[in-house]
């Protein structure tokens, strides 16, 4: 009995969707509108944080200088003492001679490099640290160190690092709520596309009713038609936006070099799984209001 | 002259003290009191706006009443669940002045509607249909669309409809209303053989001639109120002044 009134409900919201092509395809290009902002928000999203995972490993990572007058044991110790520190990864020590071959293998420096005389810099010891927020204490913990160069104790920047943090906070905070305003539009949208479907089956609606049609029986095919709706609208802005996807980064890259993004395919099934359940969604949600405000037993 | 009358049967349908009040401020039914045995056949009469349409109304629980108690089949209608109302509606086959038919749907496709939004299977959907064209004599038109049929053909539509779940009750609203006096006495007939078979049939009509011919029971209602309630009535009391027969 459920297989019959599900094939019912699949059959007339197939039909309503198409006796109101009109109204259908007028809702379905708005919500592929939405859903392509949406996919765009979600691309960004997730641009930037891979931009911002790309930081976030650079800067978790700092230098500390050791003064060249610094004996070697007292370096080893204080390695040791920070490679057992469970806020740190590794500690890496670097002589002065790795660094001077370090600096001059980067291409940057080819013009600087043909210029030092002798070795200006200092060695250092390297040390990842597990989570952001640490890598200040270590940096303290760096500079109070008798060993360090007292003239250039870390390359650490904490501003710079805290300024990103910020930043990627008010974004995803940005996200969501252009998100939930997009959403809200859409829902707005199939409530108004299944109005006029009520509108135009009135009177089956009516005979429905008046021949012992359960509430639900006749609402099904108004939710599924919305959901339909949601779902056509989901693949048409996923198509256009896997297509669109690559071509927008190899640009992006080519205009604004310095930020670090990059193609990622494997996004797009996550983004496809995301559209689709929200297309879904929105369109059951927008419809179920809709009928449950025009559709009364 | 009110009269209850004296039937050895459990009352069917029975109306205590019942009045509606719309919203508007409209007195639609006042302190109806009416009891309808199962068989009965009870035709309701009276001027336009009296209560007959409300009356029908509060019968398929379109609406409730503003006070008093309604039952049907031992159910208070006034406080039945919302989610029990289409059960109840299958019990009750109606029928509509305008028919209700669907346009885009075969003759077929019209009476199984409504065994198909109760979801039952396409054999015993196909077995109710043909009897309920059968007893309608529409057998052969099944695949003919209610725009290529007559006014006449399409109320026996509507009444096999109403009759595929086997109702113990119809509620006709002006079943006639529509129709040539000739085709509206075939209609009468139908109505008459499936009151015939057990059915109690409650219908409101204008149409004089046919309840003075059939000499039913006869409630005629006025400014919502029960005026009348004859055993084996006419349409005017024959002290009422003659009216003019609305359509």
């Amino acid at each position: 009995m459920i297989l019959r009134n599900l094939k019912f409900a699949l059959n007339s919201a197939w039909q309503s969707f198409w006796r109101n092509l009109a109204v259908s395809l007028a809702a379905v290009l708005s919500i592929t509108l939405i859903l392509i902002l949406a996919g765009i928000n979600l691309l960004v999203g997730h641009a930037f944080a891979q931009v911002l995972d790309g930081f976030r490993t650079k800067v978790s990572e700092i230098s500390i200088n050791v003064s060249d007058d610094t004996p070697l044991q007292t370096v080893y110790d204080f390695q040791a003492q920070l490679a057992a520190d469970p806020r740190v990864v590794t500690v890496t020590f670097v002589t002065k001679d790795e660094a001077l071959r370090e600096f001059k293998s980067d291409p940057q420096n080819a013009i600087l490099a043909t210029q030092i005389e002798g070795n200006p810099l200092d060695a250092k010891l390297d040390v990842r640290v597990k989570n952001l927020n640490d890598v200040a204490a270590i940096d303290a913990m760096g500079r109070q160190w008798s060993g360090v160069d007292p003239t250039d104790p870390t390359n650490y920047q904490g501003d710079f690092v805290n300024r990103m943090l910020d930043l990627s906070e008010w974004l995803a905070v940005a996200g969501v709520a252009l998100l939930i305003v997009l959403m809200i539009v859409s829902v707005v949208i199939v409530m108004n596309t299944i109005r006029t479907a009520v509108y135009h089956r009135r009177k089956e609606i009516e005979v429905m009713k008046l021949v012992g049609a359960t509430e639900w029986f006749v609402r099904g095919p108004f939710v599924l038609e919305g959901i339909m709706t949601g779902l056509i609208a989901a693949a048409i802005a996923l198509a256009l936006l896997a297509v669109a996807y690559e071509p927008a980064v190899v640009q992006f890259k080519s205009d604004v070099g310095f930020i670090p993004l990059s193609y990622d395919p494997a996004f797009i099934s996550s983004l496809a799984r995301d559209l689709l359940i929200a297309g879904a969604l929105l369109g059951a949600v927008g419809s179920y209001i809709g009928v449950r405000r025009y559709v009364r037993i | 002259m009110v009269l209850t009358p004296d039937f050895d049967t459990r009352p069917v349908i029975s109306f205590q003290h019942v009045h509606k009040t719309y919203p508007t401020g409209t007195e639609a039914l006042r302190d109806v009191n009416l009891e309808v045995p199962q068989g009965d056949f009870l035709f309701l009469v009276g001027p336009s706006g009296a209560g007959k349409s409300t009356l029908v109304r509060l019968l398929i629980r379109e609406e409730k009443p503003t006070r008093g108690k309604i039952f049907v089949d031992g159910i208070e209608l006034g406080r039945m669940k919302r989610r029990k109302l289409p059960h109840y509606r299958r019990k009750v086959g109606l029928v509509f002045q305008d028919f209700k038919l669907l346009p885009n749907l075969t003759v077929y496709e019209n009476v199984a509607f409504a065994m198909r939004v109760l979801g039952e299977p396409d054999h015993k959907v196909k077995a109710r249909v043909a009897e309920a064209l059968d007893t309608v004599s529409l057998s052969g038109k099944e695949q003919t669309y209610p725009a290529n049929l007559s006014g006449g053909e399409q109320q026996r539509v509507a009444i096999a409809r109403a009759l595929v779940h086997a109702p113990r009750f119809i509620i006709a609203d002006e079943p006639t209303g529509n129709l040539d006096p000739a085709t509206a006495w075939e209609i009468m007939q139908l109505f008459l053989r499936i009151n015939a078979r057990g059915a109690t049939v409650v219908m409101a009509t204008h149409n004089r001639e046919i309840v003075d011919l059939l000499r039913r029971r006869v409630i005629a209602i006025d400014a919502g109120q029960i005026a009348r309630d004859d055993r084996s009535g006419r349409y005017h009391d024959d002290l009422a002044k003659p009216q003019v027969r609305a359509q």
